[in-house]
């Protein structure tokens, strides 16, 4: 599990970070400590699935705002808040911003656990995802113009006839880039097609 | 209470502004007194039907002096008090006979008493009042005395109505005896003179007495009152050649009217003075409430903090260790680190406690004579295993000839281990070679005994220099901004002051300073 995952721990008090580095890495996480968001900001992080807990009292800036910071620098990391002194409005904020626990010290250490596993597998599949994309990216850059420019066609259910109408291309063409686009996307079946067609107009949209 | 407390002209000192004040008050009536002077003489017609209003106001002036004078008593206590406020009452209820029997004005009622009635009322009004100031001037002012007490105002005031209405029942049921003071209405006999005359002996030698105690602002003031009626006597007697209803007998009567509101003016003006100062006071008081209030909200909640800190930090190194050990193959090293951080945790906690009783239990009174150069090589030791961990080096220079001071030694400590202690935090952040700390100590040629803990640290933030020694401010992670406002609070209350500075080529310098409990130059040694 450690090589596959890593756990940052940010927190102003050097006690919490030791004991929080044992208990962490009793189960055997890997576990890299920071007194300071710049500190954190600063390392070199792997590139591993990892899960951030960040103390909300921190020296500078609070907790809350270097969360924000992180959004800003695009560091999609998920985050779990503790904190000496937690109000409603606090963890509300916390959790608005994207943190997946916020939890009261003194924790009890299932708690912290559970809170951390579920960061590092959120990262995991985020991870995976954003491989799975950038992969079709990748694929969806290797097409022509006029590959793109079909894709969408073939993917609503339109015959070669009549994609060669609108185009006032021969049938023959959009045959041949019909089977070049199945090909650079990797696509067995239509129904494939589809479902690519969809996530790239999607991640296009958002970008 | 805090009425009584306050000072008010009955009992402050004479100040030399008011004896500018009633100096100048005094000039200004001599001056109006000289302009009159060339018409004092002259006759007015038809003025009789002024004299209603001005006795009523005469009466009014005097009967609310008189009153304020009685409630001023009941919360002084003090005999003086009661004689004035007796004369005013009793100057006043001779007022309405006065102007009741005076010829001509009331003769349309049918009023027409004996031509000497009101001159005789007059007579006693004119002498009794000079009486009671000097009795105001003589009476002892000491309280105690078993003059003071509430039970005595009632019986004062019947005593001068009493006296009042029997002078006024002689005068008015024996006219055919009464002494001619009177050749008509308007014309003074011979046996008049003889009125003004000891009147003005009276009143000067009021003035006299007074002037020459002057025990509180009041007796200026009444000074004054009778400096007018002089003035007033003189005008009605002599320079207005005693003629009743001539320029210079009106003007002397303004004279009385003024007489009559000295008093009333400064009481009242008094009065309005102290309620304004009351509510500022309580205005402050509730403001100092509530900050205290704020202060204390934020400091037990800076206390849970830094205590909840180390409580945290050991259930998650009692958990880990019991990770640690109930895996397959435990590994004790890690259980026996767990468990040593959950020791150092427990000391930290205890400390923050121990630093809060230092701060607020009892037991921080007790004084002795304490040698400062004991307490900072105490601290000095305390402190030296940390700093050698960290490669500080802490340097002491004490003064060989330091006189004692008087203090608690426990408090001094706390102070002194702080301060050492705040020096190494910022020694500690810096990653220069020689890192160190030196601890002084002086004996300075005020009398006051410094001490200084110089560090060559980052030095303070200009951002929070001004604000160092406030609750909650720190410039450390972990700090509960509590440490300088003890040190602070400590010295202070040992009547020594506390302040920072930058030090020489970098750093910062803390130092406070206390009262020797030997004078420089004297040779007196205190028991060890």
């Amino acid at each position: 599990m450690s090589e596959q995952s890593v756990v940052y721990v940010v927190d102003d008090d050097r006690s919490i970070l030791a004991s929080l580095e044992s208990l962490l890495s009793s189960e055997g996480h890997a576990v890299q400590t920071f007194e300071s968001g710049p500190a954190f900001l600063a390392a070199k992080r792997l590139d591993l699935p990892a899960c951030l807990v960040l103390d909300v009292r921190l020296r500078g800036a609070s907790g809350l705002e270097f969360q924000r910071e992180l959004v800003l620098r695009g560091i999609m990391t998920p985050v779990v808040f503790i904190t000496g002194h937690g109000d409603v409005p606090m963890s509300v904020a916390a959790m608005k911003a994207g943190a997946i626990e916020f939890l009261l010290k003194p924790y009890r250490d299932q708690d912290l656990l559970d809170a951390v596993h579920n960061g590092i597998e959120q990262d995991r599949r985020r991870r995976a995802q954003d491989s799975r994309m950038a992969e079709l990216r990748e694929r969806y850059g290797a097409m022509t113009p006029r590959e793109r420019e079909i894709m969408p066609l073939v993917a609503s259910g339109l015959m070669n006839k009549q994609i060669a109408t609108i185009l006032q291309l021969s049938e023959v063409t959009v045959k041949v880039h019909r089977a070049q686009i199945m090909h650079k996307l990797r696509a067995r079946t239509l129904a494939d097609l589809v479902r690519i067609a969809d996530r790239i107009a999607t991640d296009t949209a958002e970008a | 209470m805090l009425f009584r407390s306050e000072p008010s002209t009955a009992n402050r000192p004479v100040g030399r502004r008011h004896l500018v004040a009633a100096i100048l008050v005094s000039l200004c009536l001599v001056a109006i007194l000289a302009a009159t002077m060339p018409y004092a003489r002259t006759p007015t017609r038809n003025t009789e039907m002024v004299l209603p209003a001005y006795a009523a106001a005469t009466f009014l002036l005097e009967v609310i002096t008189s009153a304020l004078l009685f409630a001023l008593y009941n919360v002084r206590r003090s005999a003086p008090l009661l004689f004035l406020a007796s004369g005013y009452l009793f100057s006043a209820l001779l007022v309405p006979a006065w102007v009741l029997t005076f010829p001509g004005v009331f003769s349309a009622w049918g009023i027409e008493p004996g031509l000497q009635t009101t001159a005789a009322i007059a007579a006693v009004r004119r002498l009794s009042f000079p009486l009671f100031v000097l009795g105001f001037a003589l009476a002892p002012a000491q309280r105690g005395l078993r003059l003071g007490g509430r039970a005595m105002v009632a019986p004062t005031i019947l005593g001068v109505l009493a006296l009042a209405a029997g002078i006024l029942l002689a005068i008015l049921s024996h006219t055919e005896i009464l002494p001619t003071f009177m050749r008509d209405g308007r014309h003074v006999d011979t046996l008049w003179r003889y009125v003004p005359m000891l009147a003005l002996l009276l009143y000067g030698a009021g003035i006299a007495v007074l002037f020459a105690r002057r025990r509180s602002q009041l007796d200026i003031w009444v000074c004054l009152v009778l400096f007018s009626l002089m003035i007033e006597i003189l005008l009605i007697s002599y320079l207005g050649g005693a003629i009743r209803l001539s320029v210079g007998w009106w003007a002397g009567r303004l004279y009385g009217l003024a007489a009559a509101s000295i008093i009333l003016l400064v009481l009242l003006s008094e009065t309005t003075a102290v309620y304004a100062r009351l509510s500022r006071t309580v205005a402050a008081e509730r403001r100092a409430r509530q900050n205290r209030l704020i202060a204390m909200e934020a400091l037990s909640a800076s206390i849970a903090h830094e205590i909840n800190q180390p409580l945290a930090s050991m259930v998650t190194n009692a958990d880990a260790a019991l990770r640690w050990l109930v895996r397959p193959e435990p590994r004790l090293d890690r259980a026996e680190a767990a468990l040593r951080r959950i020791v150092d945790d427990g000391h930290r906690a205890n400390k923050v406690v121990s630093g809060i009783r230092t701060m607020f239990m009892k037991g921080t009174q007790e004084r002795c004579a304490l040698d400062l150069n004991a307490l900072a090589e105490d601290a000095v030791r305390a402190a030296s295993t940390e700093a050698r961990e960290e490669g500080i080096a802490i340097e002491t220079d004490l003064a060989g000839d330091l006189p004692p001071v008087i203090g608690n030694a426990v408090q001094l400590h706390q102070v002194l281990s702080n301060l050492i202690e705040n020096g190494i935090d910022a020694v500690k952040s810096t990653a220069e070679r020689g890192r160190r700390l030196v601890v002084r100590t002086r004996w300075e040629a005020n009398g006051e005994v410094q001490a200084t803990v110089e560090d060559n640290g980052p030095g303070i933030d200009p951002e929070v220099a001004g604000r160092i020694f406030d609750p909650f401010v720190s410039t450390k992670p972990s700090g509960m901004g509590m440490g300088l406002m003890f040190c602070r609070t400590v010295i202070e209350a040992h009547g020594g002051r506390q302040w920072a500075s930058a030090n020489f080529p970098r750093g910062a310098v803390f130092h406070f300073a206390l009262p020797a409990a030997i004078l420089p130059g004297s040779d007196v040694e205190l028991e060890p």
